[in-house]
Order: C-alpha cells, then sequence, then structure tokens
C-alpha cells in the first residue's frame, strides 16, 4: 500500500514539473507533407518545411492592400502593394526599409504596381500596371527611367498594354507579363526597346470541341462559346542560367488531364526546356477539394529545384530539375500557417526559408526548412556540384529519415553506378522505380557476368551444338545403315 | 486419335490454318483435351508474363497483382467468346458446332504461349535500348492468333472472307451484351437476397 502510495506521489510530481517546464511536445502542423511516387501516389513524408511565422500590419506597421508579388533581394523582401500603389523593401523581420509610391517627381505617383523585381546589383523594377509602364530605380529608390508601351503595331492599337509581372535577365532583357496580351512574354532589350514576343502559350484545342464548336453549333451557341486563345502566363522567374520559369494560372481539370503545361522552363529562343521525367508537373495529380492546383507563381534555386506555389489549395510544390516531385507542403485555410490566397512565393538565397505572400489578408507566411528538407536538398546540391560521396552521405541519412523516398534510392543507385558496383545499383534503382538507369547499371552487370563466365557460357554452347550434331549424324547413319542393310537384302 | 498426336497437330495448324482447321473439322485431328490445354497455357503464360517480366519490361504493380483476376478475365473471355459465336453463327447457317468451335479457338490461341513465354525468359536478359524486339514479338503473337481466330471462324462455319467478317463484329457485340445479362442477372439475385435477408431480419428482431 506505502508503495503504491509513493509511485502515486511519483506521478504527480512529474505531471507537477511537466506542467511547469511544459512537456517538449510537437505542435501539429497547420498542413500535411506529401509527395507524388513513381506510381502517382501521394506518399506522406516528414515535414520538409515548417510553419515558421507570420508577418502582418503589427510587423509592416502598415497596412498592405491585396498585394500581388514579392521579389527576394539580399536579405530584403521587395512587395508590390498594389492596392496602396507603392513598393515596399522589407527586412527579414517584417520591417519597412524603404517605399517607393512616386516614379519621375513626387507628383507622377505609381498606380496598382503589380510586379517587382531587382537586379543583381540592386536595381529595382516595377511593373506599374494602370501607368501601363515598367520603372525603374536605383537601389535607394531613386528613379532612372521608364518603359512605355512598346512600339509595335503587333499589339492592336485598342488593346490596352498593361503589364502585370516584370523580370531582367543576367543579359539586361527585360520580360513583362502584360494583361490580355497571349502571345507571350513582351521582350525589351536593355535599353528598353520592343524585341517581340517570346514563348508563347500554344493553343492546343480538343478536335471535338474545335469540329462542334466551328460546324455543328448554331450562331447563338457560338456566341456564348469561349473564344480558343492561348493562356497566359500568371508570374515569371529568372533562374541562374537565364531561363525564365514561367507559370500558367487556373487550368481547367480537362486541361490538366490532357496534359497541357502548367509551368514552362523557357530558354532565351523562347523554347519549353523544362524537364518532364517524373510524374506530370501540374500539382495534385488526382482533383482535391478546393480543385485542381493552379500556379501561381514559382521561384527555383540555383541547382535547378523549383518550388510553385498553388493559389487554389495554398500548397508549394517542390520538384527537382528531372520533374520529380520532392515536397508537397501547405494548405490554404483560416488557420495560423495557412493561407487564403497566396499571390507569391520566394525563397531565400539557400532556400532555407519560403515565404508566401497571401493576397487577400496582407501576409506573408514563411516557411522553415528542417533536417530533412536539408539534407535532401542538399543531396541534390551536392550531386550536381559532382560530390558524389557528399551527395551520398546525405540520401543515407534521408533514407533513415523517409524509407520511400524514391529520389534517395536512385540517388545512391546512381553512386553506386558510378562506383563499378553495379548489382547493388541495380538492386537501388529497382527500388527507386527507375528503369533508365537500371537499364544502364545491368548492361554494365550483364557485360561483367558474361566476361567473368566466358568459359563456362562457350563450353555450354559449344556442348549443345556438339550434341545436337552428334544426334543428327546418328541419325544419318543408322538411315545410311539401314539402306545399306537393305540394298544388300535384295541382292 | 492419341492425346499427344492432337497436341502435335497444333504445329500444323497454326502454320497452315485453312488445311489445319479444316482437319480439325473433318479429319478430326485435333481434340477437346488438346485445345484446352493450349487455353490453359495461355491463361498461364499471360499470369506468368505479368508477374516474372523483368523488371525493365514490366511496368504493373506488382503489389497489387491478384493472378485469380488475370486467370479469370482470361478465361471469361474464351468461354465468352465460344459461347457468343456460338449463338450469332446458329443463326447465321454456321456449320460450326460448340465443340469445334472450342477446339479451333483453343488451337488458334497457341502462338501466344509459343512467343510471350520464351519472351518473359529473354526478358531477364536484355537491356532497354534491346527490349525493342520484346514488344514488337510480344504485338506479333496477338495478331498471328487474331488472324488465326478468324480463319478458325471462316473455315468451321464455312464462311466467305465478308461474312466472317461481320461475324466477329457480332461476336464482339454478343460478348458485350453477354457481360450485360450477366451482370444485370447478378444484380438482381443480390437483390433478391438482400430482400429475402431484410424480411429474415425484420421477423427475427419482432
Amino acid at each position: 500500500m506505502k508503495k503504491h502510495f509513493k509511485f502515486y506521489k511519483l506521478i504527480l510530481a512529474s505531471l507537477a514539473l511537466s506542467f511547469l517546464f511544459g512537456i517538449p511536445s510537437y505542435a501539429s502542423e497547420p498542413f500535411e507533407s506529401y509527395s507524388y511516387n513513381y506510381w502517382k501516389l501521394a506518399v506522406r513524408q516528414p515535414y520538409p518545411y515548417l510553419y515558421d511565422k507570420t508577418f502582418d500590419e503589427k510587423d509592416f506597421e502598415t497596412k498592405l492592400s491585396f498585394p500581388d508579388d514579392m521579389f527576394y533581394f539580399s536579405d530584403s523582401i521587395f512587395v508590390a502593394d498594389t492596392g496602396n500603389s507603392r513598393v515596399l523593401k522589407l527586412d527579414l523581420n517584417g520591417k519597412v526599409l524603404m517605399e517607393i509610391d512616386s516614379a519621375k517627381n513626387k507628383s507622377d505617383k505609381l498606380n496598382e504596381p503589380r510586379g517587382v523585381y531587382v537586379t543583381d546589383e540592386g536595381n529595382i523594377y516595377v511593373a506599374d500596371s494602370k501607368n501601363a509602364r515598367v520603372v525603374e530605380y536605383t537601389k535607394d529608390g531613386d528613379f532612372v527611367r521608364e518603359i512605355g508601351r512598346p512600339d509595335t503595331t503587333l499589339i492592336a492599337d485598342n488593346v490596352e498594354y498593361k503589364p502585370m509581372k516584370v523580370v531582367v535577365d543576367k543579359d539586361g532583357r527585360i520580360y513583362v507579363i502584360a494583361y490580355g496580351i497571349n502571345m507571350g512574354l513582351v521582350e525589351f532589350d536593355r535599353d528598353g526597346n520592343f524585341q517581340g514576343f517570346m514563348g508563347a502559350a500554344e493553343v492546343n484545342v480538343n478536335k471535338f470541341y474545335y469540329i462542334w464548336k466551328n460546324f455543328l453549333s448554331t450562331k447563338e451557341q457560338q456566341e456564348r462559346m469561349q473564344t480558343i486563345v492561348p493562356t497566359e502566363y500568371s508570374n515569371i522567374f529568372v533562374d541562374k542560367e537565364n531561363f525564365v520559369y514561367a507559370t500558367i494560372n487556373g487550368l481547367t481539370g480537362d486541361e490538366i488531364n490532357a496534359e497541357k503545361d502548367c509551368i514552362r522552363r523557357l530558354n532565351p529562343t523562347g523554347t519549353d526546356v523544362l524537364r518532364r521525367l517524373g510524374p506530370p508537373i501540374v500539382g495534385d495529380l488526382r482533383f482535391s477539394q478546393d480543385g485542381w492546383s493552379s500556379f501561381k507563381d514559382a521561384a527555383a534555386t540555383d541547382y535547378g529545384c523549383y518550388f510553385v506555389l498553388d493559389d487554389a489549395n495554398g500548397k508549394v510544390f517542390a520538384y527537382d530539375y528531372d520533374g520529380n516531385s520532392l515536397f508537397i507542403f501547405g494548405r490554404s485555410g483560416i488557420k495560423e500557417g495557412n493561407t487564403q490566397k497566396p499571390v507569391s512565393l520566394v525563397i531565400n538565397s539557400d532556400a532555407s526559408k519560403i515565404y508566401v505572400l497571401d493576397g487577400v489578408l496582407g501576409n506573408i507566411v514563411s516557411y522553415k526548412i528542417t533536417d530533412y528538407g536539408k539534407l535532401v536538398l542538399n543531396a541534390i546540391y551536392l550531386n550536381d556540384t559532382g560530390d558524389s560521396e557528399g551527395s551520398n552521405a546525405c540520401w543515407q541519412e534521408v533514407l533513415k529519415r523517409n524509407s520511400n523516398c524514391e529520389m534517395a534510392y536512385i540517388g545512391l543507385g546512381k553512386t553506386f553506378l558510378s562506383e563499378g558496383d553495379y548489382k547493388k545499383a541495380m538492386e537501388y534503382f529497382k527500388l527507386g522505380n527507375n528503369r533508365k538507369y537500371y537499364s544502364k547499371a545491368f548492361y554494365y552487370y550483364r557485360k561483367e557476368v558474361m566476361e567473368e563466365n566466358f568459359g563456362k557460357i562457350m563450353a555450354v554452347i559449344i556442348a549443345v551444338v556438339l550434341g545436337l550434331l552428334a544426334v543428327k549424324g546418328y541419325a544419318r547413319i543408322k538411315k545410311w545403315v539401314g539402306e545399306v542393310k537393305c540394298t544388300t537384302l535384295k541382292h | 486419335m492419341h492425346y499427344f498426336e492432337t497436341l502435335k497437330y497444333v504445329f500444323h495448324v497454326i502454320f497452315h490454318p485453312f488445311d489445319g482447321f479444316w482437319d480439325l473439322k473433318h479429319e478430326k485431328k485435333g481434340s477437346v483435351p488438346a485445345a484446352l490445354t493450349f487455353v490453359v497455357l495461355t491463361i498461364i503464360t499471360l499470369a506468368i508474363e505479368k508477374q516474372d517480366t523483368a523488371f525493365l519490361f514490366n511496368k504493373n504493380k506488382l503489389s497489387e497483382l491478384n493472378v485469380l483476376v488475370d486467370i479469370i478475365t482470361v478465361a471469361l473471355v474464351f468461354i465468352l467468346w465460344c459461347v457468343a459465336n456460338w449463338c450469332t453463327t446458329s443463326l447465321m447457317d454456321g456449320k460450326g458446332k460448340m465443340v469445334e468451335i472450342v477446339t479451333a479457338i483453343g488451337y488458334a490461341v497457341f502462338p501466344i504461349p509459343l512467343i510471350r513465354l520464351p519472351l518473359v525468359f529473354l526478358s531477364h536478359l536484355v537491356t532497354m535500348d534491346e527490349g525493342a524486339f520484346i514488344k514488337v514479338f510480344g504485338i506479333v503473337s496477338l495478331i498471328w492468333a487474331g488472324m488465326l481466330v478468324f480463319f478458325a471462324t471462316s473455315v468451321i462455319h464455312e464462311y466467305s472472307i465478308k461474312k466472317t467478317v461481320v461475324t466477329v463484329l457480332i461476336t464482339i457485340l454478343g460478348m458485350g451484351i453477354l457481360m450485360f445479362i450477366g451482370l444485370l442477372f447478378f444484380n438482381v439475385i443480390e437483390q433478391m437476397i438482400n430482400f429475402v435477408l431484410t424480411i429474415y431480419k425484420e421477423i427475427r428482431f419482432r
């Protein structure tokens, strides 16, 4: 009895202690974490990023009104505060460092700027949508120049020119997404002269729809139908290699199932060079509660991994250079750490933090990388730089945390392949469901086996051939003997 | 004729279809047990192919494979074809009897195990680039078997080519109808059983 009492006391004491110091409990994240595997199934995985915090008006000390774009440049965040017609520069605590609201002079106000971009030199480009111009500032916010409506007949005079997003590549070419212009990105040279359009989204029309629309439907029906036009891009991002990631927004389920592009990686001539070796890059592969994914913005690391923002479900999709699904996390909702209408996504220089701008609430939600996420990205980074040993070590660690990670198996398989351990490489490629590399490993493995057992194999082949010859010869001799016997009998 | 002899006769049939099927029907050179052997061989081949083709050429999700389903699917297609073909041809002045249809179809599907079984073995020895021929031969086996089925129908029922085409199309349609009726039948039976069960439960719980 006494012993029992003591035990009881111990529990009480420990409870009291735990209340005092707090049990290290893991708050459940306001979203799920998964990725798509080879079979196009969503597989849960450890969190690559965790909700960090939300920057709101308390941090900004001012209110954002329907902000539309964000850019990350050397530890500061630029926000196009569209509703308030200004561009803000924030530090990483959300404090406003600089505010730009006018162009040439004080009276020349910005009017609903929707895009912001900062070059490597720190020059700020703003897509001033209602004023039909792109404005350049120095890093201190002094006006440099403005690039107005492109001087061309390719855009009809009655069409409004409304720049939405702007980026500048390393060679100084300026790309602009303009509202209502579906011929692609508007391209200017470094001096602001119109160069042409780039990377027009192709139109691929459903054949049945085309026939139905043009031949079978009545005039009244035709008038109520949508005109078939190419989709416009929703946002653009320039990566280290001067390639432009362009996202396409608001595709229907039919279009996604027909494998229409949701994101492109355009080379400087405007050709899509995005590698699509994994499952389709369309966000969620199945219709989810809030509808199909709709890509709004993208950001890429220097080693080819890219993060895409889905504004329908508030999710962030991460893909590697080959288009394999790395991470999926985030969610739209009303919990802390959710977003309501995410519009823009930026990552910091080492992708350890992701910032998502909420267009309705005027918040910036930040996500912090976990050990798991760091390991995966690091493994890919090291592999990209050619350090296969370091990459190998990272993948080993990744597998300890997530044995479902096909990427890790493929990564390790590649290492074994280059080390010459073909059998092991085959095993790992099989686990990672990668037939291309499995075939490669198998080729060398087969060669190895053949070389080792060449003598035996040849011996077997010769034995078989000789055996067949012997059987045939025996039959012939028997026949000949029979014939001889017949002839002798006749005589 | 001896069972083994009838088995061996398949090699004549698949290379000389018109002559072969004629002999099956009139000279009784084939047998039903032999035909069923070939059907079972085909079923086994298709099941083995699904599971044991090398990883490089096997895009099936092995963890979700069900041999029973594979077996039943192929067997069902065979039975449905024979029944539907018999039904249509007896309405279209076909000369063939059920036994002859079963025998002929059994002999006609033989190219499938003949070609595909070695392919399963071969697939373990070749890389992806060299593997194109596996696909080609797989398709060849299907086309060969399909043509044999076509000729079999033509010879057994003593049809012209045009009439055979029509018969084949109607047979396929008939298979669909049979499936539909079967499903309907099962549905109704299930509902009836449910109905009786419900009444039984109601009475018991009272």
